[in-house]
């Protein structure tokens, strides 16, 4: 259905695979717009390198997971390519459009919203101004307009509004938020992304914290997603949910991608095999001084 | 299917869920819990002295409260955001000399002088949070730095001069209680307005919860952190002018320790140390209990010092509250 594994490695990063006689040619065609193109993505922290000339695409209406290891980069290529921290290099081209992503704020104004592990809500404040953290809405009048006085006539409707498409069962929005169920939490943070992402959704493990129960609710949201118009990135430890609910997969392993799937393409032990390198991949060959 | 419930039966009317009234009793306990705390300390205070009893007593309670009380405002949105500002002492007695200055000297116009003495407050309050968003020096030490370093300032614009004996028309602010306690109402509500009402205001709670979420929704936190320092010092500001009117003079040993007392009463009140909670009128109680504890304890005949031990020991218990009960949340 979408592009097949070995592409997205070494078509791009020609330089390693050229070393080692790897060419490879795309030949599949491509069935969907691109919303999101990132080229080439690094991470450096002074001489240890987190991330490594990553490239992802992501097609309009896919959910993508991200999978890999404690420490291959998951967490860091994310928060690359939202701006949440200075990347060290590569690009970002949305829908074809080379892409200024280098603050939070850049990201949110190109239609990218994140729910970031542990990072989604402030617990000291309420359900209705977490979720319009850093968009509040201002009255549209002179106390508006002078005094940044905020409407929460308007606010408050907007987000039941949401919470109804959404079949989000919260009704007490003015309640702080560490007053909620880790289930209730994530659902707020994933209605924000409804709310403000115009095009892309991009979830750091949203199951985490997560009891069976809830997680299962979680991931019908996020499914609820792509119904919504938006496509979504999503990184997991949960092979289930990576076969139940996404569509592509990316494997990261020591920084590096070491494979891109379709889901129908893989199974379970395919997917751990790739994720600690007792599968080979494609690009292995290229990968050697890493998995060494 | 729905993929999120919450654990409460359908049907329930939602404006009075359960839930919501288990968190009016939350918040409501904490600031009746300092109410309750007034009144039983000045109950005690009734009880054990007569001359305490008088209608003016209870004035004066405010009228002493309110210089330090509208400084505390200030306190409160700072310790909200999850900033700290130990200079608001110095740019109380920074303030108060020069608007002596503009009056007894330069002879400006009262509301000039009052407006140019509030513009410094402000700028230097903005100056203290611009330096610890450029530098990234801990609010700690960035003002400890400015403790000194505006102090010396005031002694600096005061060697030499003069600063008395102020136009009537000035005298009016500072004399009597009626007319600061007035004031202290205004500017407390103005505070709790700002914190409640407004972006900037509710933004602070959610840079004093959590600095990284609130970066990572998009708030611009180098600037609202100038922002709430500078309305800090324009809030030291003003209560330095208050007292400049009262006395009839100023100097520059005022304001010592101020900023000591307004987290005192801060902390007293209810509002968290750590940011992210509180709010202006569990200030005002915490600042009216300590001028409580002061007064009565005066008309009991106990000593300043004793008076001072009291103090110390109702803001530790105030904090051992706070720590003590975090978990419980």
């Amino acid at each position: 259905m979408f592009l097949t594994d070995n592409v997205q490695n070494d078509t791009d990063r020609c330089g390693k695979a050229c070393r080692q006689g790897h060419r490879m040619t795309e030949t599949v065609p491509e069935p969907s717009q691109p919303v999101m193109e990132a080229r080439g993505i690094s991470k450096h922290y002074g001489a240890i390198v987190a991330i490594d000339e990553v490239d992802l695409t992501l097609f309009s209406g896919e959910v993508l997971a991200v999978v890999g290891d404690n420490g291959a980069g998951k967490s860091t290529l994310i928060k690359s390519i939202t701006g949440a921290i200075p990347r060290t290099s590569g690009a970002i081209r949305i829908d074809g459009k080379q892409a200024q992503i280098d603050t939070p704020a850049d990201a949110k104004a190109a239609g990218i919203e994140t729910v970031y592990q542990d990072l989604a809500l402030v617990n000291e404040i309420s359900i209705t101004k977490n979720v319009f953290l850093g968009r509040e809405i201002v009255r549209n009048d002179w106390l508006g307009r002078f005094f940044g006085v905020l409407d929460f006539k308007k606010m408050d409707h907007e987000i039941r509004t949401l919470f109804a498409k959404l079949d989000v069962r919260i009704t007490d929005i003015y309640r702080e938020a560490e007053a909620f169920s880790g289930g209730q939490r994530q659902a707020v943070a994933l209605s924000k992304t409804v709310m403000f992402g115009k095009r892309i959704a991009i979830l750091d493990e949203p199951t985490a914290a997560l009891g069976v129960r809830e997680s299962k609710m979680a991931m019908q949201l996020v499914g609820s997603l792509k119904d919504h118009g938006l496509s979504v990135i999503m990184i997991t430890h949960n092979m289930e949910h990576v076969l139940n609910y996404c569509d592509r997969v990316m494997v990261l392993r020591l920084g590096r991608l070491v494979a891109v799937r379709d889901v129908k393409d893989v199974d379970g032990d395919t997917l751990v095999g790739l994720i600690t390198g007792a599968t080979n991949t494609d690009s292995d060959a290229s990968n050697t001084e890493a998995t060494a | 299917m729905n993929p999120v419930q919450d654990n409460r039966t359908p049907g329930s009317n939602p404006g009075v869920a359960k839930g919501n009234l288990d968190l009016l009793k939350h918040n409501f306990l904490q600031i009746w819990q300092v109410l309750a705390a007034l009144a039983v300390i000045y109950a005690f205070f009734y009880i054990m002295s007569p001359p305490f009893r008088s209608f003016d007593t209870l004035l004066s309670i405010f009228g002493q409260a309110s210089i330090l009380a509208i400084l505390a405002c200030g306190t409160t949105i700072v310790l909200i955001s999850g900033g700290l500002d130990l200079s608001v002492g110095s740019i109380f007695a920074v303030v108060g000399v020069a608007t002596g200055i503009f009056l007894a000297q330069w002879n400006l116009n009262p509301v000039l002088s009052i407006a140019l003495g509030l513009s410094i407050g402000a700028g230097l309050g903005a100056l203290n949070g611009f330096i610890q968003v450029v530098t990234k020096v801990p609010a700690f030490i960035v003002t400890l730095g400015g403790l000194t370093a505006y102090k010396g300032l005031a002694e600096i614009l005061a060697s030499g001069r003069d600063l008395s004996r102020f136009p009537d028309a000035f005298r009016f602010l500072g004399t009597g209680n009626v007319v600061p306690v007035i004031i202290m109402f205004c500017a407390a509500i103005l505070t709790g307005l700002f914190l409640t009402k407004t972006r900037l205001g509710n933004r602070a709670f959610a840079i004093g919860g959590n600095e990284e979420v609130a970066r990572l929704g998009g708030v611009p936190i180098a600037k609202s952190r100038i922002y709430y320092y500078m309305l800090g010092g324009l809030l030291a500001g003003l209560a330095a002018i208050l007292e400049v009117s009262k006395l009839n003079f100023a100097m520059p040993a005022r304001g010592q320790s101020y900023e000591l007392y307004a987290i005192a009463a801060v902390v007293i009140g209810g509002t968290s140390l750590f940011g992210g909670r509180g709010g202006v009128g569990k200030t005002l109680l915490g600042m009216l209990i300590m001028q409580t504890i002061i007064v009565g304890l005066s008309y009991m005949g106990v000593g300043t010092s004793y008076q001072r031990i009291a103090i110390g020991v109702i803001i530790i218990m105030a904090v051992y509250w706070d720590v003590w009960r975090k978990p419980a949340r």
